[in-house]
């Protein structure tokens, strides 16, 4: 780490602090009443979406020329942390739209740009994020599917396994190997493929612990083509795609997990305020006041952390692979910690899904999972501090 | 023309609305301490049977009649001609309701004579001795019931809408006259009334009830409110609900309590299915008694009830119903 | 088509940090302000009439308030309102309704405009006057209670359904008018975030006493007519008491209560 580089602070704009109200109140208002019945009914909430894309929400991520809002890294996080206060299947729905939208804002040409954004701007298409595989996982570069170029395409065939809103999305950013000899992060191209197309089909759909509102799905690729203009950046570019973006994509999973932690916080809060066992009210019961304080703290922590992790991240630091793997280690954890302390405070009422916290608990367990493994968030951290390259 | 004025509204079929005849009491009793005058004053477009109503319960009426009270808007009819009455001689005090015709008029005739207006008056005495020279002292509960403050005019003269059910009508006990005013007076633009309609659901102002039967979320469908019309009739009492329940369509919006509705102060509130939350609070938490029935013995509105019932609200209400019944059949 | 929509910043009932202060006024530090919730049924409506009457329509929000109040109606600017008129005053702080009126119509007096939206009341002083005072210094028709609105830009009358008891009244006014707005008009729009953004680029033109011609001596605070004497908290009510068990015991618990009373 080079200490010499001027270190970046973030600091909410007022743009930042309303547009953070602004989904907050949305969030309290149309997003939380909606939760227990999204997660009950492992519904995709197609109404939410729509809200999100009404209210410009889908918008953010991308930039003003093409129709977003231009917002920062620290803006996106801002909106996904506020929704999965309430919802976090809908919060989800910005950060897997973003992900899967980053290797076109990132990487693609002018006409690639034109073609797509827009309407990923407005949210009238949802795209997806396609990379991993069944053997695929952590080790990214061990995928499969393959491109093979015919004329003025390319044919892809394989499969893709866990691709969140691969049943709902209009867009799906897949990578797939085009030089099987290549070395091993040059094997993997990207490319967007719009669908329906022929060849292209939904074989799964997964039954999750948590986020059950959010489609998590199998895409088989038979012969599916795809024409060359669709191809982001060059061939053997996919690896380094995948990578650049999720430097930007972690912060919002990061986000996630600190909106399903404040979420519990709250819950909690508001239970242990009210209810009242050996004539007094619980949270003044050392031991639960005790959880509650360190459920905040490591709420907080997290949060502290994304925030400068965005400003770092945004500001391109060279440390921005440590910060971005830092801040969804940091929050995945927290997440996973105050949820299952929240369902503690509320012991019995915790555990039964008239109260929203079990709900949670099962929710953030895949924010230690996805978007890079807490596993592999260590390894870059570590990597980083040995002064090695990933 | 000074003295107190009463102020009559209009009401169903071309009669006096209620809440006149509760005004017009106040203001008798409130002229008697101190002897001032007091004079109803009825603009319509046929005063007379209004006036003869009124002047059970005030020794002296004026009926001004004027056809435009009938065919444009009536509060701005109403105001020209209590502007011009009041230019000879400014009233001490003037009284009108606070619902919706009320308040039109009393704006209006503010902004015409230059006089303050003091709203949502849950009493009015003399401020002082009763001679009437320190003007009135005006009673009202502000933000949603949490304060109770008295007010007065700087001047000591002005008008005041008064709320429904703060006094209860009383017939004087001999009729007062009824004379016919010839008003000049110079109209305010013309607001033309082109159709009145009749919608099913619509009901007596919900102010003016002495008892009302609420439901809220909890009722769960229009069908629900079937046993809350029920309660409400049994009790001869009004239906009201939350805002939940106007938006989901379940009851009209005239019959909304709280923030964006309504706000009532019933001697009783039989909240059904109603959490408590502030923005329906504050319309009803004034009333004298409420009870309620829900399912949850932590909802908000545990901490203001006289009277929490825990369960279902339609085995308590039909139960309820039954007994009632029972007792008056 | 050119509507102002008149807006008042009110403590936020929902924080329920409403009181007055030691000098019988209004605090509004206790409390965050908010635009009063039915001046925002009275923007709605504005809103939707202005993008049907097309091109050229704008609306203008018009609020006599603290010179913080820019803050407050940034919310209704991000709504989609095209800009705001400010009057702000120190010697307006304790304004009652009848100063108020007359500060506001003069405003309007430096405006153009087809139609003046207002909400029917104000959370804060629930009087519900100051709507009809202000049609009546302008001498503007005054349509109110309005759950429906129908302007005819060609004949240049506008309709108004008019809440009644029974069902509604349909009138009928030539523009301009001055309608106050109840919330059967519709459910206020949630500010888009494009809104939230834009809304820092529009203006909010400050308006002194001096600019409108009134005479300091006039208006305000210091010649209200009406004056608080006093307060006082009400009554505490009685503990709650909470009853559970079979439903006919409940049942038999109010009727109990409702005779104790003479409900019944």
């Amino acid at each position: 780490m080079d200490e010499s580089a001027v270190a970046q602070t973030y600091r909410l704009t007022e743009d930042q602090g309303l547009l953070r109200e602004a989904v907050r109140v949305l969030a309290d208002e149309r997003v939380a009443p909606r939760a227990a019945e999204i997660d009950r009914t492992a519904e995709f909430p197609e109404d939410l979406r729509q809200l999100l894309a009404a209210q410009d929400i889908l918008a953010l991520p991308f930039p003003e020329e093409y129709g977003g809002l231009g917002g920062d890294l620290l803006t996106v996080c801002l909106a996904v942390e506020q929704l999965s206060r309430a919802c976090a299947t809908t919060g989800l729905i910005l950060a897997a739209h973003e992900l899967g939208a980053l290797p076109i804002v990132l990487a693609g040409n002018a006409e690639q740009r034109t073609r797509w954004i827009p309407r990923l701007a407005s949210g009238e298409w949802l795209i997806c994020f396609a990379l991993t595989e069944a053997e695929a996982g952590s080790d990214v570069a061990a995928a499969r599917t393959r491109a093979i170029r015919d004329g003025d395409a390319y044919r892809i065939t394989g499969s893709k396994r866990f691709i969140t809103h691969g049943s709902v999305a209009d867009l799906v950013t897949v990578f797939a190997v085009t030089d099987p000899e290549a070395p091993r992060h040059r094997r993997l191209s990207c490319f967007v493929l719009e669908v329906p197309a022929p060849g292209f089909s939904v074989t799964r759909l997964e039954h999750k612990m948590g986020l059950r509102g959010s489609p998590t799905a199998e895409l088989a690729f038979d012969d599916v083509r795809v024409p060359a203009a669709n191809r982001i950046g060059e061939e053997g570019d996919g690896f380094g795609i995948a990578m650049r973006t999720f430097e930007r994509s972690r912060p919002a999973i990061a986000a996630q997990a600190v909106g399903i932690a404040q979420g519990a916080l709250e819950a909690a809060t508001a239970y242990a305020a009210n209810r009242r066992q050996f004539g007094q009210r619980i949270g003044d019961l050392q031991m639960v006041s005790a959880m509650l304080a360190d459920m905040d703290a490591a709420t907080e922590s997290a949060r502290q952390v994304l925030y400068k992790a965005c400003a770092e991240i945004e500001a391109g630091s060279a440390d921005a692979g440590r910060w971005s793997a830092m801040c969804k280690l940091v929050a995945g954890d927290a997440a996973m910690r105050v949820t299952t302390d929240a369902v503690q405070v509320l012991g019995g009422y915790g555990y039964i899904d008239d109260f929203p916290v079990e709900r949670m608990m099962r929710d953030a367990k895949i924010t230690q999972i996805y978007e890079g493994t807490q596993q592999i968030q260590r390894l870059v951290i570590a990597r980083a501090l040995l002064g090695k390259g990933s | 023309m000074g003295g107190l004025w009463v102020v009559a509204e209009p009401g169903p079929d071309h009669g006096l609305a209620r809440i006149s005849t509760e005004i017009a009491t106040l203001a008798r009793d409130l002229g008697a301490r101190g002897e001032h005058e007091v004079v109803g004053i009825v603009v319509a477009a046929e005063p007379a049977e209004p006036a003869a109503e009124l002047a059970r319960y005030l020794p002296r009426v004026l009926a001004i009649q004027d056809p435009a009270a009938d065919e444009r808007a009536w509060a701005a009819v109403a105001a020209a001609h209590l502007a011009a009455l009041a230019e000879g001689d400014s009233p001490d005090l003037v009284l009108t309701g606070a619902g919706p015709d009320g308040r039109d008029v009393a704006g209006a005739l503010s902004a015409l004579r230059g006089l303050g207006v003091l709203t949502n008056a849950t009493s009015v005495a003399w401020d002082g001795d009763e001679s009437g020279a320190g003007g009135p002292s005006v009673e009202m509960s502000v933000f949603g019931g949490k304060l109770l403050t008295s007010s007065g005019f700087t001047g000591g003269r002005g008008i005041v809408t008064v709320r429904p059910n703060v006094v209860t009508a009383a017939a004087a006990a001999a009729p007062g006259k009824v004379e016919q005013h010839a008003s000049r007076a110079t109209p305010l633009p013309a607001v033309r009334v082109v159709d009145r309609v009749s919608e099913a659901g619509a009901a007596a102002p919900i102010e003016e009830a002495k008892i009302i039967v609420a439901g809220g979320r909890g009722v769960g469908g229009p069908d629900g409110f079937d046993l809350v019309g029920a309660l409400a009739q049994v009790l001869g009492g009004a239906v009201g609900a939350t805002r939940a329940a106007v938006d989901s369509g379940w009851i009209p919006y005239s019959q909304q309590i709280g923030q964006t509705g309504k706000i009532v102060k019933p001697e009783l509130y039989l909240a059904l299915g109603i959490s408590g939350a502030i923005q329906h609070k504050v319309g009803m938490q004034t009333a004298g008694t409420i009870v309620a029935v829900n399912r949850d013995a932590d909802a908000p509105i545990a901490e203001f009830a006289d009277l929490l019932v825990v369960g279902d609200l339609f085995e308590v209400g039909n139960a309820l119903l039954e007994q009632l019944r029972s007792r008056s059949g | 088509m050119r509507i102002v929509v008149l807006v008042k910043p009110v403590p936020d009932p929902a924080s329920a940090g409403e009181r007055l202060g030691p000098d019988g006024r209004l605090d509004r530090a206790a409390a965050p302000a908010v635009v009063n919730g039915n001046d925002e049924y009275a923007l709605e409506a504005a809103l939707k009439l202005s993008a049907a009457a097309g091109d050229g329509s704008e609306v203008t929000l018009l609020s006599m308030a603290p010179a913080s109040a820019p803050e407050t109606l940034r919310k209704a600017l991000a709504m989609g309102a095209t800009r705001g008129v400010l009057v702000t005053d120190p010697a307006l702080a304790g304004s009652d309704a009848l100063s108020t009126s007359r500060v506001l119509a003069a405003a309007l007096r430096t405006l153009e405009f087809d139609l003046v939206l207002a909400g029917v009341d104000t959370s804060d002083g629930v009087g519900g006057t100051v709507a009809a005072a202000v049609a009546a210094h302008l001498r503007l028709p005054y349509l109110s209670y309005a759950a429906r609105i129908e302007p005819d830009e060609a004949a240049g009358t506008v309709r108004v359904r008019r809440i009644s008891p029974t069902g509604y009244d349909l009138l009928e006014a030539p523009m301009p008018a001055l309608i106050s707005c109840t919330q059967a008009l519709g459910e206020p729009r949630y500010p888009s975030l494009k809104g939230i953004m834009g809304a820092r680029s529009k203006e909010i033109a400050n308006r002194s006493l001096a600019d409108l011609g009134l005479d300091p001596a006039t208006v305000g605070g210091a010649v209200a007519a009406t004056a608080l004497r006093e307060t006082r908290m009400p009554p505490p009510r009685a503990a709650t008491e909470v009853v559970r068990g079979a439903p006919a015991d409940g049942a038999a618990r109010i009727a109990e209560l409702l005779a104790t009373r003479r409900l019944i």
